[in-house]
């Protein structure tokens, strides 16, 4: 079976047996915005909703990390997590799948980080496609990632009364076979599916005023623009935009310990180059010590840094970034004045 | 191995509201395990004994009189280190805001006719006049914080202040930022380390732990202009608190 359907009505009864398979981590409504949580009643969920704050990130690359228990005197360490656990992302978009397709890159790059492989090794994701527009910021379609591209093991596409299941693994398929209200998809489900697809072509728009291979070259020439200058005058360097992005993956490690000054954890906790510290080095000197700079690292390092060493442009294209920032520094706007400069 | 003698520690306090010691005072079972590591010698907020022989010394307060610069200084001169606690004594905190005016129209303010026998100076966080070892920020202080500071001193560390914006742990705990409800905040500005506390409970920050050794303040005055404040009320925001890191922004308003 590759497609599949369930009737919305019957969208409960599933996410019931989901939830009793593994934690569920679905988005919720969180004042005037949206966050994924995990869900114990279908009716929490939102399937329509604009990028959460956090991306689900957090939940294969959390915040703060135990990476390792340890003994002073006398010396000894120990794995910081014995087990862990099995779980559900339920309706991720398909541009926050793309982030993880990024974060697969960079942890399997070698040397494998083990946290990050199994966590991901117990997660299974459950896509749903964006039928229309979340807001004005997103930029999905310049980085092709409005339409599902892999990496889920089921994507959901809304179709009026029923939702369509695209199977995309092994994993996936075990949790839409053997039950009685997901059929395979019929030929009439799939010919909606391609008018669907079709409709979306005409109301899904490429936002950047040039290609990715354009947008490429570009930053491989304007390391030196005025518009890293004028973003600095607007930018308090909060370090919101990196927290959000589901590409960013710094982290500080940090060991703590008990007040028995004996026992002691050692953490990694998420960082950001926009933070003034963080190119510091001892002896005091700073490689991006002004918000230029820093803001300007921010932007290669989804537009051109990874593409020299991993092929993979890092910006999914999911908006957060300018949601997130009270200067109103928009990257749609900062690609295509890159762009416009002569 | 001869088991060491435990270090003794004395509160002190100056020109505050004691609000600090209240939250130590609160600490519950913590404050026990505490004591397995020290011996608190005076601390008149718990206990009526009073002994003048400490080791670490542990001010809360800003220095605003003759007297208190006479005293810090004899405390300095006993103690082997010296902890300030709190906003009042860590930055000169709410204290600061008499410096906004002349010291004749604040006694005046506060002391009417009797504004004549006041002695009074310039409100300043402690580290003007004395070395200071370690520094607890916060308007209260925040209690994990006070503990990683002890911890640091019992192992003979020096602990660094974080130099990045409440906003790094604020959206860490996946608040809603309050300029995306279009309310402001000085987040942005002000140095971490209280797990964004007050953003956590509703609250919006007020600067209480001191701005970042860079405060971007000339894009941070833009956004508060941005959001609705007048100029006035934007230099009150970043005053409240922050009097002694006047240079830092007095000439992006003056």
């Amino acid at each position: 079976m590759k497609y599949a359907v369930i009737k919305k009505e019957d969208l409960n009864l599933w996410v019931k047996h989901l939830m009793k398979k593994a934690k569920l981590y679905a988005p919720k409504r969180k004042e005037n915005l949206f966050v994924f949580r995990q869900v114990k009643d279908a009716s929490e969920i939102c399937l329509s909703y604009i990028p959460t704050i956090l991306p689900p990130k957090k939940y294969y690359f959390p915040q703060k990390e135990k990476l390792l228990k340890f003994n002073i005197n006398p010396f000894l360490t120990s794995k910081a997590i014995e087990g862990f656990e099995d779980f559900i992302l339920f309706a991720v978009h398909t541009c926050d799948i793309a982030g993880i397709q990024c974060m697969d890159v960079v942890f399997r790059d070698g040397p494998e980080d083990p946290n990050y492989l199994n966590r991901k090794d117990k997660m299974t994701i459950i896509g749903i496609e964006c039928l229309q527009y979340c807001d004005e910021h997103a930029n999905c379609v310049s980085m092709g990632n409005h339409v599902p591209r892999g990496g889920y093991d089921l994507m959901m596409i809304e179709l009026s009364e029923k939702f369509i299941l695209h199977i995309n693994s092994e994993k996936g398929e075990k949790l839409v076979s053997s039950l009685d209200y997901i059929k395979e998809a019929d030929e009439k489900d799939m010919i909606s599916l391609e008018r669907l697809r079709e409709a979306k072509k005409k109301m899904f728009k490429e936002e950047f005023s040039g290609s990715l291979p354009e947008i490429y070259e570009v930053f491989d020439k304007r390391f030196n623009s005025s518009v890293w200058k004028d973003i600095a005058k607007q930018c308090v360097a909060c370090g919101n935009c990196t927290a959000v992005c589901p590409t960013c993956y710094c982290f500080d490690v940090i060991d703590e310990v008990e007040l028995s000054l004996n026992k002691g954890t050692r953490y990694r906790m998420w960082n950001s180059c926009l933070m003034d510290d963080f190119a510091k080095v001892a002896g005091g000197e700073d490689f991006r010590k002004g918000r230029d700079a820093r803001q300007r690292h921010r932007y290669y390092r989804k537009f051109k840094y990874p593409v020299d060493k991993f092929n993979r442009y890092f910006c999914t294209g999911c908006g957060r970034c300018t949601r997130s920032c009270m200067a109103g520094i928009k990257l749609v706007e900062t690609v295509n004045s890159l762009l416009k400069e002569p | 191995m001869k088991k060491q003698p435990k270090p003794r520690v004395a509160f002190f306090d100056f020109t505050d509201c004691e609000g600090c010691q209240l939250q130590i005072a609160n600490m519950g079972t913590t404050l026990l395990e505490l004591t397995q590591l020290v011996d608190i010698v005076k601390f008149r907020e718990i206990m009526s004994e009073e002994a003048e022989d400490y080791d670490i010394a542990i001010i809360e307060g800003a220095i605003s009189t003759d007297n208190d610069v006479k005293r810090i200084k004899k405390i300095r001169e006993k103690a082997k280190v010296l902890i300030t606690l709190g906003a009042c004594a860590a930055i000169g905190g709410v204290n600061g805001i008499k410096n906004r005016t002349s010291l004749e129209i604040a006694k005046q303010r506060v002391y009417g006719d009797m504004a004549g026998s006041i002695n009074t100076i310039n409100a300043m966080p402690v580290h003007k006049v004395v070395n200071v070892d370690y520094i607890i920020n916060g308007c209260p202080v925040y209690l994990p914080e006070v503990i990683s500071v002890f911890k640091c001193l019992l192992m003979g560390k020096p602990y660094v202040v974080p130099n990045y914006p409440v906003c790094a742990e604020c959206k860490m705990n996946e608040n809603v930022c309050r300029y995306e409800k279009d309310e402001e905040c000085l987040g942005p500005v002000t140095r971490a380390g209280c797990n964004s506390w007050c953003i956590n409970n509703g609250n919006k920050c007020y600067g209480c732990r001191g701005l970042l050794e860079n405060p971007p303040i000339d894009a941070a005055k833009d956004i508060l202009l941005k959001y609705g404040l007048t100029l006035e009320e934007v230099l009150g925001r970043f005053t409240l608190y922050n009097d002694s890191m006047g240079e830092k922004y007095d000439k992006e308003f003056k």
